[in-house]
This record gives structure tokens, C-alpha cells and sequence, in this order.
């Protein structure tokens, strides 16, 4: 697979696991959470081939060949990413443990849709759950960040 | 054993069984040791070296962002660059500090750590830069980082905010140590407060599932009464798959007495049967026939922080290193160093940033197992719980069954009558074991429990009482503990007594306050909500409220909220709009106190539309957010903050509006239907055309 913009080896010990402990445990990217483990909560996050995909129930093996990015990957050098510049400027994180997923999948959103409307975002977002409450912040994070990939 | 050997010996497949035979652990509970902060203990939390400091955290990071604000405060104080201070998260090896709950983070440790940072500058002003800085406390006035100004009052951006941003590890499960392995203590699908134990299991199965380490059957101190069963893996994904071929046969002692939870704390049940054991206010009010008779159900709800909690456990030459997302990493030490025999500075907890907690870390529970896993195997373990073992194992907001009478002459309360059921908060069953919840159940209540249930109203002659009952699952603190469903249960009556009495529900509270404090923040919510009527009824049957609310919380911090809501005809309820204004004394970071009031507002929306924890037989069946769901984007409405700053001293701010955004959204929900709400989370069926 391609990680980050490298191209990395799937070890076959690895291959039937879930794509988020082969990025947490063995490449050691801590970026992504383990929240539920079925798919819910969306705190395990990443992009596969540009679609935001839940990580704790895709199998690490179906991602032979793909595209993957984390969060570790968004920055270039020492330059944030718009969300992630967005994410501090708008003092989005509580606790910030769904955070990494919630950004991966605005990311997805704006790359997608660079001006999306109130409900493309509730459609992007709605399944990400953060329970410290900050969805007030994410969406105005989303929308200054739309500001700044246009 | 030797690592090494065991690695390969397991990797054959050979060994399976580790720490054969139950431990006896004591069943006499580890006491909390709670030292106050004081400036001479603060002294270590700071120091100085190369014209950099550095700041180590006495709180719990867990998402009020503290980090920032103490940082706010030893910046300002010492007159350093924001930059020139390092703030690293305690270990137990720094000076013991309670457990960070409470809000009490600003409002008793701000002081120490000015004065403790006031002597350090005046030493380094003198020109010192080697050697232990000698305390000299001066008048609070002298304090600069407790003076509006400069950073004090500030938003800098948030400590640790690139951090999170970029993916950095910074929470207990992402710690990672050499030759580390994954476990998981498995638990019977029963109470915790009825006795269980793994009796049979298929040891080949599970030995054929690829990653299998090891079985271990000392899981170290039981959780209530449910014993475990260990198991290890080389990879966390393979723990599921070795459970499942385990097919564990479990033990089971019975059913537990009072499996039917809401039945069993029913508050005319218990009235039925004589008047409660624990009584707030005694005024006796006057017989007669009440104007207001509302009974109020709050449901058992999960904390549902989105980390799972975690630890990871390491032994050493006869010392144990843990890390762990904790609210007390020293009750942690302390009952590590009970369970393993330990001397306390054996054991060293290392805190990391919770990944929310909301009163949800101050037991110990994953960090035993993972050291007694650790233990077992000789080579580092962690052990991160599966949501369904956070439901299941964890302790909860108890349910709650209240009862509020009022009577009403000429518009003013003259009588009022609230009573309680609920389970234990302080006195929790998760560290009281049952010989001792026996002796001491008989006289003790439990001031969690009661907080906030004295109305803050003049209500007239009040008796407010209360009584506890020990359940199935454990119960205790959670977000503002008893004050939220208390302030709801509060808050629905005053509404339902201001409409007995046709007045205006903002007039009608303003008529029964006597503190200027209150009125102050019901004042400033009404201003900006531009507070009036709003009901009636849209397109396509939907029908439109305003509700409005108000509290204090722990005597100190205020908080009012007006809600906007909309209820279609088949009964969903849709928030709209919130306002909500905070008085909490001097402000160090207004943007994190606006952040800690929108997620209280939210969770006072969940507890009126989404929380609740499902039970059968007495244990909790709920495993995923689907099953105990909690607030999702599109529920949650724009809102709308303000803060009025008292001439008063920093007070807590992490919990307060929890006291007011539940009733308000209740209320305005009244409004729109005509139905008050009296059973949360409030259903469709309730609501429905």
C-alpha cells in the first residue's frame, strides 16, 4: 500500500487485523483511536483511495495496493494542513481524542466538495461522534477551512 | 521467567497457562488520600533552568484544557514567555494532589501555583539560579496571575493543540514500550455485584487463534464481584478471535436482588413505605393539596468517553511503571501498591491526557489488570477496554426517581416537598465492597447524591429528602453528580409552578431569588435570547417552544439557559437554539470556559434526548453507541454563551451549566406540546400527534 505518500509492505501476520491496529501497532501511527470498534463513532478514521473509511472494521489486508493516509500525513513539512490549521484556530479540541478522525473526515468532505452546504457537512460528519461536545467548532472549523482550500 | 524464553516458548505454542489459580485479593477498600493544594506543595510543581521553565501538571488533563490555563497562570506570574515554559503531565513521584474533580482545578490550585511561581521569580530576580526556592506568600492582590490582564483573561492557543492535530501520541493506549504485548481480562455477562468466575474454557481453541499468547487466570483485584479471565496476544486485533474461541463457560451466583433497577429505586415505592433516611431540608411544610405533583425519571447513563480506557503496565526488578489516562493517579499508585504487595514507591503512575473522563477515571480498574497481565507474562502489556467492557464494567450516573410537590399562594411558593431515590456517587459499590456497604448503608447517605437538591428558590417551607439503594451496576460520579437530574427534577417544577400561577416562567424565578448572582445570569440569558414566547405551530404540525433554566453549582458558580425547540408531529424533538450565560468569578481563559459551557449544554441535551444504559437480569447489555447512544452533530443546535465575571475569585466552571441547558431543553419542550416531559430521555411516543 501507498502510506502517507510511501509505498509500505503489509506483513501477512498483519494482513487479517484491523487496518487501524496495523497503523497504531506495527507503523506506530497514533494518530487514528480505537473508539468502538464497529464502526460507530468514527475516532479511527483515515482515507483510503480519497474516502473517508472507518479503520477498526476494514481489514488490513483490502487496503493491498491502496492509497491510505492518516493524519500524520496531512501536514507538509512544517505547514499544517487549512483543517488543521482550521482545528486550532477555531481552539477545537476538549479532550481531542476523536479529533484526529473527525479532521480525516473533513478532510475527505472539502476535497470532495471544497464548498459544501450545512447539509453536506451534517452528511459528512454526523458520523463522528465527540463527546466533549465540540460539533459547534467542528463545523466552524470546516467552513473557515473551505475558506481556505478555495 | 525470562522474557526471551517465554517469547519463544509461546510463540510454539507451548505455554498456555500463566499464574495458574485465583489470587486472594483485600477486600478492604484502598481510602482516597486527598491532600489540599498548598503553595509549598506547588513549589514542585515548577521549576527553572537555561532561562526555561518548567511546569508540571498536579490536574488531570482530560479535555478542560488545564494545561493551558495553569500554564496562563505561571506565565503570568513569573512574567515568562508563553514559549519559555514546558508543561509535562505528573507522575507519582511528584508531590501527592487529590483527584482532579470537582472544578476544582482553577479554583484551588490557581492561588498555590501563583504564589509558588511569585517566590521562584523573586528568586531568579535575585540573581539565583541553583538550589530549592524558599516560599514567601504575599496577599492575593500582589499576585499578578490573579489580576485581569495580560494573558490572564486571554485564549492563547491550546497546550498541546499541534499535538492533537498532527496525530501525536499523547493518551495511555498510545504508549508503546519494547517487546510489549495486548491483553484483555474477560468478565462474565453478569451483574458486578453478584459473584462470577470463569469455570470452563477451551484452552486448544484458543491456542490455535494465530497471536495467541498466553491464558491467565490471576487477573488481579476482581471488579465488585465478577472474577476474570486473562488472555494475551502479539496483536491487539487477535483478542476478539482468541475470546470467541475460548467460549468461556462462566459461574454465576444467582440473580442480584434488585436486577429491576427503575423499580427499584421508584420514589413512591418508597414514600409508600415511610418517609426517606437522608434529609437536606427539614422545614416541614403544611398538609394540604398541592398545586405542582410532578415525578421525574432520570435513567443509569454511561459516561461514553470516546477512548476506551487504557493502560499499559511494565514491571522492573520488583517495581511496576504504569500509564494511564486517570482523574487520580496517586488512588491508582495506591491501590496498585496495595493489590501487588508493593511498597508505594514501587509503583509509578504516569499520567497521560484522558481522552475524556468526566468523572469516569477515579477508580482503579484497567490499570490493575493490565499490571497483573503484565505480571504474569514478564514482558509489558496493555490493555485497552472494548466499548462493550466499558459499559459493562465501568461505573455510571446512578438512575434517579424524584417526586416535587408545590403549593402556590398569590403567585409565590409557599410550600415545597422533593424527594429522591437514587444509587450511590461518593460511596460507590465499585470501592465499597459488600461486608462494608452493609455496616455502613445503615446511617451514611451520600452527598453526591444530594448536590444541588436544595433548591436554589426561595420555595417556602421545603423539606427535600432522599434515600440510596444499592444496585446491580455500579453508580458513581458523573458529570456535576447529583446537581444536573437534580436541577432538572427542580427546574421542571418551578416551570410547572410558574404556570399554575400564570405568571411568566423568567418572572416567576426572579420572584423566588434572593441571591443577586442568580438573578444576574437569568437577566443576561433573557436579554440575548430577546426571552418571550415563542410557542405554537409551524408547517406540517410541528410544534415550537422556548424554555428557560437556571441553577448554582456547588454554592458558588451560576449558570442560566434559554432552549428554542421544535417537535414534529411524530414526536422528534429538535433543539434549535441555545443561549447560556456563566458567571464563575474571575476568568483566566474565557474561550475554554465558553468551551466547557457549550459541552455541558450538550450533555444536558443528551440528558434529556439520548442517555440511557439498557439492563437485563441486572447487567448491562449495551456494547455499542447504537445501543446507549449519545449526542451526534446534527442534534446538537448553535449556541449562544456569555460570561459575566463577579468580582469574586476564580471559581469551578467544568460542570455548572449541566445545571441549567437540561431543564431549559425540558421546558421548552413543555411549551411546545403542552406534555411535560417526566421521563428521560424523552421518547417519541411521549410527544407524538
Amino acid at each position: 500500500m501507498i502510506l502517507n505518500g510511501q509505498v509500505q509492505d503489509i506483513p501477512e501476520e498483519w494482513a487479517n487485523e484491523p487496518l487501524l491496529y496495523l497503523l497504531r501497532e506495527h507503523f506506530d501511527l497514533k494518530g487514528a483511536k480505537f473508539g468502538c470498534g464497529v464502526g460507530i463513532c468514527g475516532a479511527c478514521t483515515v482515507i483510503v483511495d480519497g474516502i473517508a473509511t472507518r479503520s477498526c472494521i476494514t481489514n488490513a489486508g483490502d487496503v493491498e495496493g491502496a492509497e491510505v493516509r492518516t493524519i500524520e500525513g496531512l501536514a507538509n513539512d512544517d505547514v499544517l494542513h487549512p483543517v488543521q490549521q482550521a482545528w486550532l484556530d477555531q481552539s477545537v479540541p476538549q479532550c481531542g481524542y476523536c479529533q484526529a478522525g473527525q479532521i480525516m473526515s473533513a478532510v475527505a468532505l472539502l476535497e470532495q466538495t471544497p464548498r459544501p452546504t450545512e447539509d453536506d457537512v451534517d452528511a459528512a460528519m454526523d458520523g463522528n461522534l465527540c463527546r466533549c461536545g465540540t460539533y459547534g467548532r467542528i463545523r466552524a472549523a470546516i467552513m473557515q477551512a473551505s475558506e481556505t482550500v478555495r | 521467567m525470562n522474557r526471551r524464553g517465554f517469547l519463544k516458548a509461546a510463540a510454539g505454542g507451548l505455554v498456555v497457562l500463566i499464574g495458574a489459580g485465583v489470587g486472594v485479593y483485600s477486600q478492604v477498600p484502598v481510602i482516597p488520600n486527598r491532600p489540599e493544594p498548598d503553595p509549598e506543595t506547588a513549589l514542585g510543581w515548577i521549576s527553572y533552568a537555561d532561562g526555561r521553565y518548567r511546569l508540571t501538571l498536579p490536574r488531570a488533563e482530560m479535555g478542560q484544557n488545564i494545561a493551558t490555563g495553569l500554564k496562563q497562570i505561571a506565565c503570568a506570574e513569573l512574567g515568562a514567555d508563553w514559549d519559555t515554559v514546558e508543561v509535562g503531565f505528573h507522575d507519582t513521584t511528584a508531590p501527592a494532589v487529590k483527584a482532579t474533580v470537582g472544578s476544582e482545578s482553577i479554583m484551588l490550585f490557581a492561588e498555590p501555583l501563583a504564589q509558588a511561581c511569585a517566590s521562584l521569580r523573586d528568586a531568579i530576580d535575585q540573581g539565583r539560579d541553583l538550589g530549592e526556592v524558599t516560599l514567601v506568600t504575599r496577599p492575593v492582590s500582589e499576585l499578578r496571575s490573579l489580576q485581569k490582564g495580560g494573558l490572564i483573561g486571554a485564549s492563547p492557543g491550546i497546550e498541546q493543540g499541534m499535538g492533537i492535530v498532527t496525530g501525536q501520541p499523547l493518551y495511555a493506549a498510545d504508549v508503546t514500550r519494547p517487546d510489549m504485548l495486548y491483553g484483555r481480562v474477560l468478565h462474565a455477562p453478569a451483574s458486578v455485584e453478584v459473584g462470577s468466575r470463569p469455570l470452563r474454557w477451551n484452552t486448544a481453541a484458543a491456542q490455535a487463534v494465530p497471536g495467541f499468547v498466553a491464558l491467565v487466570e490471576d487477573t488481579g483485584p476482581s471488579i465488585g464481584q465478577s472474577e476474570g479471565l486473562g488472555i494475551v496476544a502479539t496483536r491487539p486485533g487477535a483478542l476478539d478471535a482468541i475470546a470467541q474461541a475460548l467460549a468461556v463457560e462462566w459461574q454465576i451466583d444467582g440473580d442480584h436482588a434488585r436486577a429491576d433497577v427503575m423499580s427499584a429505586i421508584d420514589v413512591d415505592t418508597h414514600l409508600a413505605g415511610g418517609a426517606l433516611r437522608h434529609t437536606v431540608r427539614d422545614d416541614d411544610p403544611a398538609p394540604g393539596r398541592w398545586d405542582v405533583d410532578l415525578r421525574i425519571d432520570v435513567p443509569l447513563a454511561a459516561h461514553g468517553p470516546i477512548e476506551p480506557r487504557a493502560a499499559v503496565a511494565e514491571w522492573a526488578d520488583g517495581t511496576l511503571r504504569v500509564w494511564a489516562g486517570t482523574q487520580d493517579a496517586f488512588y491508582v499508585r495506591d491501590v496498585l501498591s496495595s493489590a501487588f504487595g508493593l511498597d508505594p514507591d514501587a509503583v509509578v503512575v504516569q499520567t497521560a491526557r484522558n481522552g475524556g473522563a468526566f468523572g469516569g477515571r477515579v477508580i482503579c480498574t484497567v490499570e490493575a489488570e493490565a499490571a497483573a497481565l503484565a505480571r504474569a507474562v514478564g514482558t509489558p502489556v496493555k490493555i485497552q477496554w472494548t466499548r462493550a467492557q466499558e459499559f459493562a464494567l465501568g461505573y455510571h450516573r446512578p438512575p434517579a426517581s424524584h417526586r416535587v410537590k408545590a403549593r402556590i399562594v398569590d403567585g409565590k411558593l409557599t410550600d415545597w416537598n422533593h424527594a429522591q431515590v437514587s444509587s450511590h456517587i461518593f460511596f460507590t459499590s465499585g470501592v465499597v465492597p459488600q461486608w462494608m456497604q452493609r455496616a455502613t448503608d445503615r446511617f451514611a447517605g451520600d452527598d453526591g447524591v444530594a448536590r444541588g437538591m436544595a433548591a436554589p428558590y426561595q420555595v417556602g417551607r421545603a423539606k427535600v429528602s432522599y434515600d440510596v439503594v444499592r444496585l446491580p451496576v455500579h453508580t458513581a460520579s458523573w458529570r456535576g453528580l447529583g446537581a444536573g437530574p437534580n436541577a432538572l427534577a427542580i427546574e421542571s417544577a418551578m416551570d410547572e409552578a410558574g404556570l399554575a400561577a400564570g405568571v411568566d416562567p423568567l418572572d416567576f424565578r426572579l420572584a423566588h431569588i434572593d441571591d443577586p448572582l442568580l438573578a444576574g445570569v437569568l437577566n443576561r440569558v433573557a436579554e440575548l435570547s430577546s426571552w418571550g414566547a415563542v410557542s405554537g405551530e409551524g408547517q406540517n404540525g410541528v410544534r415550537q417552544g422556548r424554555g428557560i433554566a437556571a441553577g448554582v453549582y456547588k454554592k458558588t458558580s451560576y449558570a442560566a439557559a434559554v432552549a428554542d425547540v421544535s417537535v414534529d408531529r411524530r414526536g422528534n424533538v429538535q433543539v434549535d437554539r441555545m443561549w447560556c450565560v456563566h458567571d464563575c468569578g474571575l476568568v483566566m481563559n474565557p474561550d475554554q470556559v465558553r468551551a466547557q459551557c457549550e459541552g455541558n449544554l450538550v450533555w444536558g441535551l443528551g440528558m434529556i434526548l439520548t442517555d440511557d444504559l439498557p439492563l437485563a437480569d441486572g447487567h448491562v447489555v449495551a456494547e455499542t453507541f447504537g445501543d446507549a447512544p449519545i449526542p451526534s452533530s446534527t442534534q446538537v443546535p448553535p449556541m449562544v454563551i456569555d460570561l459575566l465575571e463577579s468580582d469574586r475569585p476564580p471559581q469551578g466552571a467544568g460542570e455548572t451549566a449541566i445545571v441549567a441547558g437540561p431543564g431549559a431543553i425540558a421546558n421548552a419542550v413543555r411549551a411546545a406540546t403542552g406534555i411535560r416531559p417526566q421521563r428521560f430521555p424523552i421518547t417519541r411516543a411521549s410527544l407524538v400527534l
